[in-house]
């Protein structure tokens, strides 16, 4: 059912090859034919003649003029006759044209070979189709004082199926799951504390909107699973040859900011250059299928990411497993498509044109005939329609799987499978449309149900035969961001550089005020305010520094755009001056000689002012800080480097960049925004560095961050051996640990005792068990060592209770 | 959960029935569900472990396994006379000859079967990673899912050999700090079958036994004691009984599972400095030659599947883009020794009957032709002069689709024999017996019982072990017919 590329062989090898036929492919060759040819009066509910094609079984059972088709013999069998013969009351179809000749001979050969039939294919359509605008259930009354909306649908589900409510959750283990559901990380062992001795009763609300309210915390967890979703990472498969864009600039910003998911869906669909790398997908070199282009890439991820609609089967050919076809994919890509989209079958052109198209025509339709940008401007517009209930319903069934463990759909990329709670799932998504598609709400109403805070259900190994029922949420195993994090909190142990191309935190108004810049804006000549429209600076700075920088922040903006390049790869752009951008480029920089480029075009129709800013904040090891800004050393040139800022060759006609002897023009309006951005961005106070910013390593990927070259929203859920191995003796992990035991020891502690009661504390939400506290004794003895402690925090890290969330 | 103690037949049956257990647990579990197609019967084995050496980067078939007409290097010769840069020589084999400076190799070519008619598709512009990614998982990238590499398939359909030996290790290829390395990473993976079944890397085989040691600094007494009290804290725990779920024994056996692997005896097959000094001289050619010996001593304790490559790294080793002949001419001692030296070994140890062993590479080159006649493929040589004038533009520099070698031995595969062939003059296409990936993979995999037509369900769409479940067995190759 995946697309095939069949090898180019040479023609000689094929005529070679011309010998042999190959057996007759049932899904490829045969439904076609029989979809075409017989469905209409033989499949679904329909049964003419008492022959029904629906399945194997019901096709050799016949009809009333006996036995359709005898395997093994095409020439015994009565459909074969059926479809040859020229007696109108014998021949099939009764109606319409005859089979042409290779159809017939497909069909032969398939019932000489056996009349293959793929395993649980069927004709009949699935029986349920989930509804489409949104639904608000009625809610049942309150019982036993249960007034939260999710308690009042899950008591009554768990009265009508008489199972027993989950016992409620004890606060310490409240407080470990909330903190890593919300923000990822391990509760601080005081703060633990300080919620454990709060005997207010709404102390739980309080603490879950107290985490939603951590901005930058709360959107440095979230970014792993929309990186997964929306496949964006910081390295990977086509990154080498340009195919791919990150959009992790917007992405980071629309998780701090808590940007409505409306607008969310539609800055990804009616993309900007930021947010374009979602839609743009995977460009790979050379030649690929039809089914793989970018313009279907488009279709399958918006159809899974948005939807919850796997439309890979139906990039192919027409889905066997669920409603959607071959025309809709095709439909859906031709909304991205730039160009004239021909319509592949496995491949090979069908010989008609895609006609621009989304999936739920019963909302509105996209204009084919418009332009692309139009197009994807409809289409957002239709996404995010008030009676799509489907992307809302899609959405927060993901929001509930990943603090539940388990989806109300299930898995949560097939939403087209019936829920196990109607009420719950229509009741999670007019929620969420209700506040204005804020998400956090939709985190906040569950996590302050009853139902969240509850027991993890224990599950037996027959979990997975007898159907689906509520009684708790399930266990999740962390992922492996949250057990780097959790190992770098209680180790302090993070590093001081992250890979992520963003300025961390939240750009504020309240930055320093007496935040100032002191770089100039500067041109290639003294003409500036009345340079030539479309004129281009090409400005290099070389700065050498002492050490590697902690910290780098930077702040870029030029009159009308710019690109910036540090070391030979793209740092930056905008098309804006008014929006000067904020940049981190500590994991840019280098020990040594850097180059920093700068390229600059001015705007307009006609000669208007020109000019470009740039000024960074170096802070180096040593606490010295480099302050370097656009100014008079800066040298031009004529020649414009390639898309990564470097020089073929070097350019002879270097000359000092002039410095624009009135920025009013500029200042003016931004000037105050230039030296707070920048401020935010150099010295405003940063949390620990977070797993989620860091390139993928050995040890992430052993514990399942995934490779991000596809859609991934769901992790693994099991620990295998390879990557117990690596727990086992990994050098990553390994020297975390013995750093991390040297950290521990050097706070002060009473004595060994409280040493493992912080350790338990901290991982575990819990104090040791009299048993528990005896192996620490055992191992740690009076004076604990490096040794001693590193092995202990293995083997708490290793419990199956801290790689679990309960 | 006991700890295992140590070998006896009974624990490892148990042992076996746990890692079943495990299966079942992932079944239940994992994301995405799988299931395999159980109506599919399996073929019976010829081969119970397999090993792949990969010449990575496009072995030219005609400067090793199909020599061709030979040109020595002579100022201002015409590129297009160029075929081979080496003779050839006789083999063991009468009438079959490969290339000079494969003598060792020449010497066991009567245990081989030669395929000289493996072609590829041509992918427009020829590019290793989308070659090799397909050559390992049958499957043209990109793909909608994570496409599981060859080992894997033998790794979840067959299992481990040995229980406590990762079903799946690939020697040789360093995953990082290399050229193209997110490209490596993508097919070099358990894909949509999860890490369980994907592979133990081995960048370094003189370096291979830390993989399986404690952590560097910390001798076995400290070891033992920390697994120690990790049991300690798990029997320890007040509330041990509530929080027993599957979950959580699925967790705890991975856990046991690598800790009785580095504890285990047979660990000692991965640290070389075990292997008498005279043996590892005799493979030692550099990495590749340590590789091979390394496989081989995985081979002997229970490894299923092992790959050993000679390493991808753009424009080094087989991506030979200038001074093709002088590379190749080390290439040649890097392999000859040691891959002969392992047949001959694995025949000694009586292993190579049921030892499937592959000699195979993403693409062939040729002197003139990139890609196959009218392609669209970029041309990717730097010398385009129609006479050579220098000794660094002597050799096989471009991109060759239309026919590439293979060697197998062992694994009741035939002996001496040879399938297929190509051209004795450009283009050197195969023209005869044409073998696909598809195919050839058909053929490693009803050796080692697998049907090609397994299949699995991911998503809900059945995904085959070769593409489609068409890829069909080469039957000339087997010994048994």
């Amino acid at each position: 059912m995946f697309r095939r590329l069949r090898p180019a062989l040479p023609a000689m090898a094929l005529m070679a090859l011309g010998a042999q036929a190959a057996p007759v492919d049932f899904a490829h060759q045969i439904v076609p034919i029989l979809r075409e040819h017989c469905t209409q009066c033989h499949a679904g509910d329909k049964k003419k003649g008492g022959l029904s094609i629906n399945t194997r079984a019901e096709l050799l059972a016949g009809g009333e003029s006996g036995k359709a088709l005898v395997p093994g013999s095409g020439a015994k069998s009565r459909l074969i006759e059926a479809v040859l013969s020229a007696d109108p009351d014998r021949r099939m179809p009764q109606k319409g044209a005859r089979l042409p000749v290779e159809k017939v001979n497909l069909l032969r050969q398939w019932i000489d070979e056996g009349a293959a039939w793929q395993d649980g294919f069927t004709f009949k359509p699935p029986a349920y189709e989930p509804p489409l605008r949104p639904r608000r259930p009625v809610l049942p009354p309150a019982r036993d004082g249960r007034t939260h909306a999710i308690d009042r649908i899950l008591d009554e589900y768990a009265t009508q199926h008489r199972l027993p409510r989950p016992q409620p959750l004890a606060d310490e283990a409240f407080a470990r799951r909330v903190h890593l559901d919300l923000v990822g990380l391990l509760p601080e062992p005081d703060a633990l504390d300080r919620f454990l001795a709060d005997t207010s009763p709404d102390k739980r609300a309080r603490l879950v909107r107290a985490l939603l309210a951590q901005d930058t915390t709360y959107a440095e967890h979230w970014l792993t699973f929309w990186n997964d979703l929306l496949r964006n990472d910081y390295s990977g498969t086509g990154f080498i040859t340009g195919g791919r864009k990150q959009i992790t600039g917007w992405l980071y910003r629309a998780l701090v900011e808590n940007k409505p998911y409306d607008q969310f869906v539609r800055e990804l669909i009616a993309y900007s250059p930021e947010s374009e790398g979602f839609a743009a997908g995977i460009k790979w070199r050379g030649d690929v299928s039809a089914g793989a282009t970018t313009e279907i890439q488009f279709a399958q991820s918006v159809g899974q990411a948005f939807l919850g609609i796997n439309l890979k089967c139906a990039s192919c050919h027409d889905s066997f497993i669920d409603r959607w076809k071959l025309d809709e994919s095709f439909g859906l890509a031709a909304i991205y498509a730039t160009g004239r989209l021909e319509i592949h079958r496995c491949d090979k052109p069908v010989g008609r044109t895609a006609k621009a198209s989304w999936l739920f025509p019963e909302l509105g339709q996209v204009d084919a005939g418009a332009p692309q940008p139009q197009r994807l401007k409809q289409l957002a517009a239709l996404m995010t329609h008030p009676d799509n209930g489907r992307l809302t319903r899609t959405i927060v069934n993901r929001m509930w799987h990943r603090l539940m463990g388990r989806g109300v759909v299930h898995p949560t990329d097939a939403m087209q499978t019936e829920p196990w709670s109607h009420d719950l799932l229509d009741h999670l998504a007019v929620h969420l449309a209700d506040q204005k598609f804020d998400l956090k709400q939709t985190l906040e109403l569950i996590a302050t149900s009853a139902a969240y805070q509850s027991h993890a259900e224990v599950m037996g190994a027959d979990a997975a035969e007898r159907g689906y029922q509520f009684a708790g949420p399930r266990a999740k195993r962390l992922t492996a961001e949250q057990f780097v994090d959790a190992v770098w909190q209680i180790t302090s142990t993070a590093p001081a550089r992250h890979d992520a191309p963003v300025v961390r935190g939240r750009a504020s108004v309240s930055a320093p005020q007496d935040a100032t810049t002191t770089a100039r804006w500067i041109w290639s000549h003294a003409n500036a305010t009345r340079a030539p429209a479309g004129e281009v600076l090409v400005a290099r700075a070389r700065v050498n520094l002492k050490s590697v920088p902690l910290r780098a922040g930077a702040v870029v903006t030029a009159d009308n755009s710019f690109a910036l390049y540090v070391n030979g790869a793209a740092a930056g752009a905008s098309e804006n001056w008014e929006s000067p951008v904020a940049l981190s480029l500590a994991a840019r920089l280098k020990a040594g000689t850097n180059e920093i480029v700068l390229v600059a075009k001015n705007g307009g129709a006609g000669p208007n002012p020109a000019g470009a800013f740039f000024e960074s904040r170096i802070q180096l090891a040593g606490g010295e800080t480099v302050t370097v800004g656009t100014d008079t050393t800066w040298q031009v040139t004529q020649t414009v480097p390639d898309n990564r800022g470097r020089f073929k060759t070097e350019p002879a006609d270097w000359r000092p960049a002039v410095a624009v002897p009135d920025a009013s023009v500029w200042h003016s309006s931004i000037g105050r925004q230039l030296g707070a951005q920048l401020a935010q961005a150099a010295t405003s106070p940063q949390p620990m560095v977070r797993a989620s910013l860091m390139k993928n390593d050995f040890l992430m990927r052993g514990l399942g961050r995934p490779h991000r070259e596809q859609i991934v929203s769901v992790r693994p859920s099991d620990l295998t051996t390879l990557e117990a191995i690596d727990l086992n003796n990994g050098p990553l992990l390994a020297a975390r640990l013995e750093q991390g035991a040297a950290h521990i020891l050097a706070k002060p502690w009473p004595d060994a005792d409280a040493l493992a009661h912080w350790i338990f504390k901290f991982a575990l939400s819990r104090s040791p068990g009299p048993k528990e506290l005896a192996s620490c004794r055992d191992l740690l003895g009076r004076t604990p060592t490096a040794q001693g402690v590193a092995d202990l925090l293995w083997a708490v890290l290793m419990l199956p209770e801290f790689q679990l969330v309960r | 959960m006991k700890g295992m103690p140590h070998e006896s037949p009974d624990t490892r049956r148990e042992f076996l029935k746990q890692l079943a257990a495990a299966g079942a647990a992932t079944l239940a579990m994992g994301e995405p569900r799988l299931r395999a197609d159980e109506g599919v019967a399996r073929p019976a084995a010829t081969a119970d472990a397999c090993i792949l050496l990969w010449m990575a980067g496009g072995m030219a078939a005609p400067e090793t396994f199909d020599p061709k007409r030979y040109q020595p290097f002579e100022k201002g010769v015409p590129a297009k006379n160029i075929l081979s840069t080496f003779p050839s020589i006789p083999t063991a084999v009468d009438g079959v000859r490969i290339c000079q400076g494969l003598e060792h190799l020449a010497r066991v070519m009567d245990r081989a079967t030669l395929i000289r008619s493996a072609v590829q598709p041509d992918l427009g512009h020829i590019l290793h990673s989308r070659h090799q990614y397909h050559w390992h998982t049958g499957y043209v990238p990109p793909q909608t899912v994570a496409c599981p590499h060859l080992g894997a398939w033998m790794a979840r359909v067959l299992g481990p050999r040995n229980p406590v030996m990762p079903a799946f290790i690939n020697i040789g290829q360093r995953l990082e700090g290399v050229g193209e390395q997110e490209e490596l990473k993508a097919f070099t993976t358990g894909g949509f079958f999860g890490s369980e079944f994907g592979p133990m890397n081995l960048p370094y085989p003189d370096d291979a036994a830390q993989s399986v040691r404690p952590p560097k600094g910390m001798e076995p007494g400290r070891f033992s004691n920390r697994q120690k009290l990790f049991r300690a804290l798990l029997d320890g725990n007040p509330q041990r009984d509530q929080m027993s779920d599957h979950q959580q024994q699925s967790l705890l056996r991975s856990m046991e599972n690598a800790h009785r692997l580095l504890s285990s005896r047979e660990r000692a097959a991965f640290d070389l400095t075990l292997e008498p000094r005279e043996n590892f001289d005799a493979y030692n050619t550099g990495r590749f030659g340590q590789g091979c010996l390394l496989a081989r001593r995985l081979v002997e304790q229970g490894a299923r599947f092992v790959e050993v490559t000679t390493e991808y790294v753009p424009f080094l080793h087989w991506d030979t883009h200038a001074n093709g002949h002088e590379t190749v001419a080390r290439l040649h001692r890097d392999m000859d020794r040691p891959i002969a030296r392992l047949v001959l070994d694995l025949e000694r140890l009586g292993l190579l009957d049921r030892t499937l062993v592959v000699i195979a590479s993403e693409f062939s080159r040729d002197a003139l032709i990139e890609g196959v006649p009218g392609s669209n493929a970029r041309d990717q040589a730097t010398a385009p002069s129609d006479t050579l004038q220098e000794a660094k533009h002597y050799g096989l520099h471009r991109h060759w689709t239309g026919g590439t070698s293979v060697v197998l031995f062992g694994g009741g595969m035939k002996r001496g024999y040879v399938h297929g062939a190509t051209s004795d003059e450009r283009p050197l296409v195969a023209v005869k017996n044409p073998v696909s990936v598809s195919d050839l993979h058909a053929t490693l995999f009803t050796a080692m019982g697998i049907s090609p037509k397994t299949s699995f369900d991911v998503e809900r769409r059945p995904f085959y072990a070769t593409e489609d479940g068409k890829g069909r067995a080469v039957r000339e190759v087997f010994a048994r017919g």
